[in-house]
C-alpha cells in the first residue's frame, strides 16, 4: 500500500463508508485432527469512531476473529471471504503489505500486559519504535511524542518511565503502556483483546474508560474482544456475540440488552453474578463444553448445551434472522419471546433453571 | 557483594581441589625420581647416589606428599612454576608457558569468535523457518558437525583447504609476524569452531523458537516491525541465556579439543605442551597447565555470570 492509497482511503472514510467490512470471513486452521473452523462465516461492518464488542466464551473464535482481521495468524491459517479495510480488500495481503498497516492504521492491545511488553527493552524504546518506523520521526521527536503518549494514558512520572523496564511497572501501568504503544501512530482501528482480564477489578474500569476516551478523542474505531458482557455494556456501540466460530447475535448495544434473542446471549448474561443476589447463591453456568470445531454439530452449534433446544435445533442450522430492527440479527429457531421458548422457560423456572440431567446431552 | 565473595570462595576451593587431585595423582602413579633422572634413579653407584641426593633435594622428594604440595603451591602462587623434569630442567616451566600460552589463547579466541559468528545468524535463520525444509537440512548439518570427531574434521579441513586448494597455510610458524600467525591459526580454529558452533546453534535455535512464541513478539509484529528486526531486536537478546552458559562451559572443552587440533596442525601451543608433558610424566608442566586451564575456566564462568546481568537487568535485582 503506498501513500496515495492511504490518502484515498481517508477520503472514503470521510464519505461515510464503513472503515471495516467483513463479508463471510472464514478462518480455518489445518491441524492433524482435521480442519479447525475457528471463524466460520462472519459478516459485519464498523464505521469510523464506532466501537464493537465481540463477546463469547473461550474457544468461540473471538480472538481468532480479531487476529484474522489484522492478519496476525500463524501460517497454518487459511482465510476465505473478504476483509475490507478503508475500502480495500486486505484479506490476501502478505505480512509485508500488512506491515504498513500494523501499528500505523490498526493496532492491538493484548490480554496479558505482563507478557506483552518486551521484558528487556526500555519502555521508551518500545513506544518510540513504531513512531520511528511509520512516521519517520527522529529520536528527539519520537521521545517527546512518547512522553506525551504516556501523559495521555495518565502514567505518573512519565519521564522516569521512559528509562524503566516493564518489570518495574504494575500490571495496570503496563497495560497503559501497551495502550500508549497501540495509539502511538494514531491508528484508525484499535483491537483490544481482553484488555482487562489480567487486571485488578479496580484497574479494569480505568483501562476501559481510557480506551473509550481515546476513541472519542482520536475518532478511532475500537473492537473490544471479551468474554464479559458486563465489560462491553458501557463501552461499545454494537455487540457481536460469537459461538463456535459463528455470529449468533449481533445488535446495537442498547437494543441487545433490551431485547436478547439468542438463548446463548441470555445464558452469558445470566452467568454474570449480581449484587442483588443473596450471598452463597450458586453461580449460573452454561453446562457442557464449547463445540468441537473440527466436527461441529449438525444443527445449531449451541443446541447440545441449550436448555431450550428442540429436535429441529439438532438437525438444522438456524440462519441469521433480522428482528424488527434490521440491525439486530440472531441465529435461533426458538428465540427468546417465541412461544416454544416461553413454554420451556416456564418449566425451567419451576426447577430453578437447574436441568435434571444435562450430562446426557452434553 | 556477598554473592561475589561466595563466588570467590568457590573459585579458590575449586583451584585447591583440582591442584591437590592432580598433584596427588601424578605423584602416586608415577615415580618422580625416575622421571627426572631416568634409569640413573635406580642406580646404586656412589657417583650416581650423589646425583640422586641432589635431585631429591632440588625437588623436595624426601618430604611427605602434603608438605611437597604446600611447597609447590606456595611457590606456584608467586609465579614460580618450578623446573621441568626434563634432563637439564630447562627452560623453567614459566618460560615454557609464556611461550606456548599465547598461541593457544589466540587459537581459542579465534575459534570462539568464529563459533559465535556462525552460530547466531545460523540459529536466527533456522528458528525463523522452524520445521521447514531448510531448517531440517540445517539440523542434519549441525548434527553432522557435532557427531564428527574433532580429529576427523581437522584432517578433512587440512586436506581440503590446505593441501588440495591451498587456501590456508599448511604450517604454523612462530617466527612470522603477528597477523600472519593469526591467519595460520584460522583453519585449526575452524576445526574447533564448527562442532561448537553447531552445539550453540542447536541451543539458540530452540530458545529462539520458544521466545518467538512469546506475546511480546506478537506485540512487536503488530507494531509493524519487520520480521528481521523482530528477530534481531526483540527475540535474540532474551534467547541468549543457555547459549552463554554453554559458551562458558565450552571454553574448557575447547581447550581439550585444542590438544588434538594443535597436534594435527602442528601448532606448538599449550595442547602440544601438555601432551608431551604427560607422555614424559613431567609433573610440573602438567600441573602448571592444568592450573591455568582451571583458572581460565573459573574466570570465564564469572564473566558469563556478569554477562547474564548485562543481558537481563532483572538478574541484577534478584
Amino acid at each position: 500500500m503506498n501513500k496515495n492509497d492511504i490518502i484515498q482511503s481517508d477520503r472514503r472514510i470521510e464519505s461515510g463508508e464503513p472503515l471495516l467490512e467483513l463479508i463471510d470471513l472464514k478462518t480455518h486452521f489445518k491441524t492433524e485432527r482435521g480442519l479447525v473452523r475457528a471463524v466460520d462465516g462472519v459478516t459485519l461492518s464498523l464505521k469510523r469512531g464506532e466501537s464493537l464488542g465481540v463477546v463469547g466464551e473461550s474457544g468461540s473464535g473471538k480472538t481468532v476473529l480479531s487476529r484474522s482481521i489484522m492478519g496476525l495468524l500463524p501460517s497454518t491459517a487459511v482465510k476465505h471471504g473478504s476483509v475490507k479495510f478503508a475500502g480495500q480488500d486486505i484479506v490476501g495481503f502478505s505480512a509485508k503489505q500488512m506491515r504498513h498497516l500494523w501499528g500505523a492504521e490498526m493496532s492491538m492491545v493484548f490480554q496479558n500486559p505482563l507478557n506483552s511488553l518486551n521484558p528487556l527493552m526500555k519502555i521508551g524504546k518500545q513506544i518510540t519504535e513504531p513512531l520511528k518506523l511509520h512516521l519517520g520521526m527522529d529520536k528527539a521527536t519520537a521521545t517527546a511524542t512518547a512522553l506525551q503518549l504516556l501523559r495521555d494514558v495518565r502514567i505518573p512520572e512519565p519521564e522516569r518511565r521512559l528509562n524503566q523496564l516493564p518489570h518495574e511497572l504494575s500490571g495496570g501501568m503496563r497495560q497503559r503502556v501497551m495502550i500508549a504503544i497501540a495509539l502511538a501512530c494514531g491508528p484508525t482501528l484499535l483491537f483490544a483483546d481482553e484488555p482487562t482480564t489480567a487486571l485488578d477489578v479496580t484497574v479494569q474500569a480505568q483501562i476501559l474508560d481510557l480506551i473509550g476516551e481515546q476513541r472519542r478523542d482520536r475518532n478511532m474505531s475500537v473492537i473490544l474482544v471479551t468474554h464479559d458482557l458486563g465489560v462491553v455494556a458501557g463501552h461499545t456501540d454494537q455487540i457481536a456475540v460469537m459461538y463456535g466460530g459463528k455470529l449468533v447475535e449481533h445488535a446495537p448495544t442498547k437494543t441487545l440488552f433490551a431485547n436478547m434473542k439468542m438463548p446463548y446471549t441470555k445464558s452469558l448474561m445470566r452467568s454474570i453474578p449480581k449484587l442483588s443476589d443473596p450471598s452463597h447463591t450458586r453461580l449460573a453456568t452454561i453446562p457442557g463444553r464449547p463445540p468441537d470445531l473440527v466436527n461441529p454439530p449438525l444443527g445449531c452449534n449451541f443446541a447440545p448445551r441449550c436448555m431450550y433446544a428442540l429436535p429441529k435445533c439438532h438437525v438444522e442450522e438456524p440462519p441469521l434472522t433480522p428482528t424488527a430492527d434490521p440491525k439486530h440479527v440472531y441465529a435461533c429457531w426458538y428465540p427468546v419471546g417465541s412461544p416454544e421458548f416461553e413454554k420451556r422457560d416456564a418449566e425451567l423456572q419451576a426447577t430453578g433453571y437447574m436441568p435434571e440431567d444435562f450430562s446426557a446431552v452434553s | 557483594m556477598r554473592y561475589w565473595l561466595q563466588r570467590l570462595g568457590v573459585a579458590v576451593a575449586l583451584l585447591l581441589a583440582v591442584s591437590a587431585l592432580t598433584f596427588g595423582a601424578m605423584n602416586l602413579l608415577g615415580d618422580p625420581l625416575f622421571n627426572i633422572l631416568g634409569p640413573t634413579s635406580a642406580s646404586t653407584l656412589p657417583e650416581d647416589l650423589e646425583i640422586i641426593e641432589a635431585a631429591k633435594a632440588e625437588y623436595n622428594l624426601d618430604d611427605p606428599l602434603p608438605v611437597r604440595y604446600v611447597k609447590w603451591g606456595s611457590a606456584f602462587v608467586t609465579g614460580d612454576f618450578g623446573v621441568q623434569f626434563s634432563v637439564d630442567g630447562q627452560p623453567p616451566v614459566s618460560d615454557l608457558i609464556k611461550e606456548r600460552l599465547p598461541r593457544t589463547v589466540m587459537l581459542l579466541i579465534i575459534a570462539q569468535t568464529m563459533a559465535v559468528l556462525i552460530a547466531i545468524p545460523w540459529a536466527l535463520f533456522a528458528a525463523s523457518r522452524a520445521d521447514k525444509a531448510v531448517d531440517k537440512v540445517s539440523t542434519v548439518t549441525s548434527f553432522l558437525f557435532i557427531a564428527i570427531p574433532n580429529f576427523g574434521l581437522a584432517v578433512i579441513l587440512k586436506y581440503l583447504f590446505s593441501l588440495k586448494w591451498s587456501i590456508f597455510p599448511l604450517i604454523f610458524n612462530a617466527a612470522d609476524p603477528f597477523w600472519t600467525r593469526v591467519w595460520q591459526l584460522v583453519l585449526p580454529a575452524m576445526a574447533l569452531a564448527l562442532p561448537v558452533a553447531s552445539v550453540y546453534q542447536r541451543l539458540l535455535r530452540t530458545d529462539l523458537i520458544t521466545t518467538l512464541q512469546e506475546d511480546y513478539i506478537l506485540t512487536a509484529r503488530s507494531k509493524g516491525v519487520s520480521k528481521r528486526n523482530v528477530l534481531f531486536k526483540h527475540a535474540l537478546r532474551p534467547s541468549l541465556f543457555s547459549f552463554i552458559t554453554i559458551f562458558g562451559i565450552n571454553t574448557g572443552a575447547l581447550l581439550g579439543g585444542s590438544l588434538i587440533v594443535e597436534q594435527i596442525f602442528i601448532v606448538p601451543g599449550l595442547g602440544t605442551a601438555i601432551v608431551e608433558a604427560i607422555l614424559r610424566e613431567d609433573f610440573p608442566v602438567v600441573l602448571a597447565i592444568v592450573m591455568i586451564v582451571t583458572t581460565a575456566f573459573v574466570v570465564i564462568n564469572v564473566l558469563v555470570d556478569l554477562l547474564y546481568s548485562l543481558i537481563d537487568p532483572r538478574v541484577r535485582a534478584s
